[in-house]
């Protein structure tokens, strides 16, 4: 029979998993792990479990493993992270989609050969999670640094990892023109709509009539414009990229966020174009919501105001032969 | 090697070159964008890169990546743009990278004027941006010794881990003068340290960071850093004294064009029998306080000092720490783009010595 | 006052070419193992307006590049002149371009004056543009600045490759502004 292994001591009782269990066979402990959260055990009619893996693709923090029926570990937390545990909030999902992004590298085989670069906000430590070679840029420039790694290291496959605030306020000029120029970087845009590190203010991305500390009454648009499109604006250059905006807030969706980012590090290690993907990402905190309401808010709220897909691809692919630059 | 007749600003771009560096980040602004204008060519002959980013902001963290990945990096501009790259000079020298930044100092403050100044003393030897770190500050007064002093940038940042600046005015970036490029400065490459980034394959991943949360750690790393600092005061100071006849009955105190011009206005009072002595800070930081001092004591009982600027007075303030006190100190400075003529500073001597 | 220093400074509009011509003269100092700065004005006021240029030659290094009274004065325009006729140590050289100048310098007494119809000799010589130049060779002529020679090798080093076509008539127009300058000299009561 397949089964699973959540590791306690890293849940943080957010509950995801509880949610995405088609089988209901997850629940909360009555006890609080040694961090003090009321972690989650894995109970009930287990007989029941399939390996779906969806408990592993929602927890954003690395605490599931899964084996199928025969035993083999289909669920695997990636070597791409390192071990230690995130300080997100329970139910954050910047750390699916680190694991995402993490994954991605390995089983394209890069990591070896991965600079990333960690913003400031939310995310800032994201080199402490990232198990590969990172920079830790001032607030928005990380498409800046990004560009000067690339150029004088062509060869090397080189990230940013950026949240609203840091791209579509502080960064709008280097976001733009590093996509513009076509710089053959990834981006990873993490949009929660909010303020996360600083506390909840407003974001470029915050939605009309959406409360943050500094809109109180709600964002009025007449005062401080509407929600920004980065991924609609960076598609509308002429320069040839990979534009795509995915959501982290539920299995089905990060699944698809998996796709999105592994098809723009391969347009980077084929030397095809910039590559951008827009993840809606969920921010229980300070939307004052629990994990499974976050989600939903994602769902009814943020998609119809940011709709998923692809927005942008290069037509034509290049020679099979991806282009290795030499060092 | 045979001379070449050269602007300043192209001069430190082919200095650059032959010191090895072969990225460049930048963008337009006078009086210096002939350093990027004579790069944009000269590069592709050495397969190297040239990059006009969107704006200093963007150059400056150009340079932070590019250096963080190991390479000779350098970036250029004039004083408004230096203003805008005080945030990434704070995060690259917190990091401890290396790299070269060309100041062609302009009259400010804000928009000011695109003339010659050295108003920006403040601004290279005092910090740029936030934190307690320091850039090594290199002051040539000819474009010869723009070369050279680029080439010991280079040197310096790299034995240092630290940005180095070298802080001209906009003469020296327009002037035409002879030079000869007679050092060669590449040394090993600075990818195979190991501090540079450039994937984790085969070893212990590195990080490039200036966040410490803790406390104790910051004040750790600021500790080191100004171990550092010191270190570079007590070896790497620099300047040029012209005693004259001594013991001077004053010594001028000016850098950069400004110490040409004053070596003029001293030729011409020495003519009628006044003596005078010129000394000039090569290293603007670390400021040589010891060596002023030694050119002070070294004065006439009753002499004094006369510090000369295009500013209202910056250096002055180093040049006060210098006495400690012990001598009179005359200023004389113009701004906003206002060359002090040869005429203008020995009338300012004549009086100096009058009073 | 450092020996053999010469200061002149060529002053015109943007496009007449006076940072060239200083260029051609600092050129050829050079070649001579001479000390040579040439500093131009610049920014926005060359986009048409003054371009002027200030070179000084010398047998040791030289201090200020900027002077406030040269030993040579080369004036395309009459505020030019104004401005700088007055500076002019005495002993020096002035070459006025009449071509756009309708005055004189009353600067006779205690210098040597060259009155050259630049536009007219450079037409002559088959390049209007080569007003620049009729002005050097008339400074070159009356001075005893750099042997012509050499002046004339850094000019005909200025053009080569894609403009060597302009030499000819370029040489010509300086050849005619050297023996303006020559005779000028001569008929001065300036010059011991």
């Amino acid at each position: 029979m397949a089964r699973i292994e959540i590791d306690e001591a890293r849940c943080k009782g957010c509950g995801r998993c509880v949610v995405h269990c088609p089988k209901g066979l997850i629940e909360f402990s009555t006890e609080l792990n040694e961090r003090g959260y009321r972690y989650v055990i894995y109970e009930g009619d287990v007989e029941a479990c399939t390996g779906c893996t969806m408990c592993a693709v929602v927890c954003p923090d690395q605490g599931v493993e899964v084996w199928n029926h025969r035993d083999k570990q289909t669920f695997v937390n990636t070597s791409g992270l390192t071990e230690r545990m995130t300080h997100y909030c329970p139910g954050c999902t910047h750390g699916v989609i680190h694991r995402i992004t993490a994954e991605v590298l390995e089983e394209l085989g890069l990591l070896g050969r991965t600079v990333g670069i960690a913003p400031v906000g939310c995310s800032v430590l994201a080199y402490e999670y990232f198990n590969i070679d990172m920079f830790e840029a001032a607030h928005g420039r990380a498409p800046a640094v990004a560009t000067g790694a690339k150029r004088a290291r062509p060869e090397c496959i080189v990230f940013t990892y950026q949240g609203d605030g840091d791209l579509a306020s502080i960064g709008g000029n280097e976001i733009l023109h590093a996509a513009n120029r076509g710089e053959k970087i990834t981006v990873i845009f993490i949009n929660n709509a909010i303020y996360g590190m600083t506390g909840g203010q407003m974001a470029p991305t915050t939605l009309p009539g959406q409360r943050t500390t500094t809109s109180p009454l709600g964002r009025d648009v007449e005062d401080t414009g509407h929600p920004l499109r980065v991924a609609e604006l960076l598609a509308t250059l002429a320069t040839p990229a990979y534009i795509a905006r995915g959501s982290a807030h539920d299995a089905k969706h990060s699944i698809t966020v998996k796709k999105m980012i592994k098809r723009a590090f391969e347009h980077q290690r084929d030397g095809t174009c910039f590559s951008f993907v827009e993840i809606l990402s969920t921010c229980p905190t300070n939307w004052g919501l629990s994990p499974a309401e976050s989600e939903q808010w994602v769902a009814d709220e943020m998609i119809p105001y940011f709709p998923l897909g692809v927005l942008k691809e290069p037509a034509a692919q290049p020679a099979a032969t991806p282009q290795e630059a030499q060092p | 090697m045979t001379k070449v007749l050269m602007k300043g600003n192209e001069a430190l771009g082919e200095a650059a070159v032959r010191a090895g560096c072969v990225h460049f980040f930048g963008y337009p602004i006078t009086p210096q964008t002939e350093v990027p204008e004579y790069l944009v060519k000269r590069l592709p002959e050495v397969g190297g890169v040239f990059l006009q980013a969107e704006s200093e902001v963007a150059s400056i963290n150009m340079i932070y990546g590019a250096a963080g990945v190991g390479v000779k990096c350098l970036t250029s501009s004039s004083s408004p743009g230096i203003s805008l790259m005080a945030e990434g000079m704070s995060y690259i020298a917190a990091c401890e990278l290396p790299c070269v930044i060309i100041n062609i100092m302009r009259a400010g403050p804000g928009l000011g004027g695109i003339l010659p100044a050295q108003s920006d003393y403040f601004q290279a030897t005092r910090g740029h941006g936030h934190g307690d770190y320091q850039v090594i500050v290199l002051a040539p007064s000819s474009v010869q010794e723009a070369v050279d002093l680029m080439t010991l940038a280079f040197e310096l940042s790299e034995t240092y881990r630290n940005p180095v600046m070298v802080c001209a005015d906009g003469m020296i970036g327009q002037m035409m003068e002879p030079v000869e490029f007679d050092r060669e400065g590449r040394g090993p490459p600075l990818a195979d340290n190991d501090w540079a980034l450039g994937g984790a394959d085969g070893r212990e991943r590195r990080i490039v960071n200036s966040l410490y949360l803790t406390p104790e750690d910051l004040d750790a790393h600021n500790r080191k850093l100004k171990a550092k600092y010191d270190l570079i005061a007590e070896r790497e100071r620099r300047c040029d004294l012209d005693a004259g006849d001594e013991p001077a009955d004053l010594l001028v105190v000016a850098f950069g064009t400004m110490a040409r011009i004053c070596k003029s206005a001293i030729d011409l009072v020495r003519d009628e029998g006044l003596k005078v002595a010129l000394f000039r800070p090569i290293t603007l930081n670390p400021f040589p306080f010891s060596e002023l001092r030694a050119a002070m004591d070294a004065l006439s009982e009753r002499g004094s000092v006369l510090d000369v600027e295009m500013s209202m007075g910056q250096m002055l303030y180093d040049v006060r720490l210098a006495a400690e006190g012990s001598r009179a100190i005359a200023f004389y400075g113009r701004a906003g783009g206002v060359v002090p003529s040869p005429d203008d500073v020995a009338t300012q001597i004549r009086e100096a010595l009058s009073t | 006052m450092s020996a053999h220093l010469t200061e002149v400074i060529m002053a015109g509009f943007g496009g007449q070419g006076m940072l060239l011509a200083g260029k051609v003269l600092a050129h050829a100092a050079m070649g001579l193992q001479r000390e040579v700065s040439w500093l131009p004005s610049y920014g926005p006021e060359m986009r048409g307006g003054t371009a002027n240029v200030t070179v000084c030659i010398s047998d040791e290094p030289i201090g200020s590049p900027f002077v406030d009274r040269p030993l040579g004065l080369l004036v395309m325009s009459r505020p030019s002149l104004e401005k700088f006729g007055p500076r002019v140590r005495p002993g020096g050289v002035i070459v006025i371009n009449t071509s756009m100048i309708d005055v004189g310098s009353d600067r006779d007494h205690d210098c040597v004056v060259v009155a050259v119809p630049a536009r007219k000799l450079a037409e002559v010589a088959g390049s209007e543009r080569a007003a620049n130049l009729v002005m050097l060779g008339a400074y070159v002529g009356a001075s005893d600045v750099l042997p012509v020679d050499a002046v004339e090798a850094s000019l005909v080093r200025e053009f080569e490759g894609r403009k060597a076509r302009f030499v000819p008539a370029n040489l010509t127009a300086f050849r005619s502004g050297v023996e303006l300058g020559r005779s000028a000299r001569q008929g001065s009561e300036v010059v011991r």
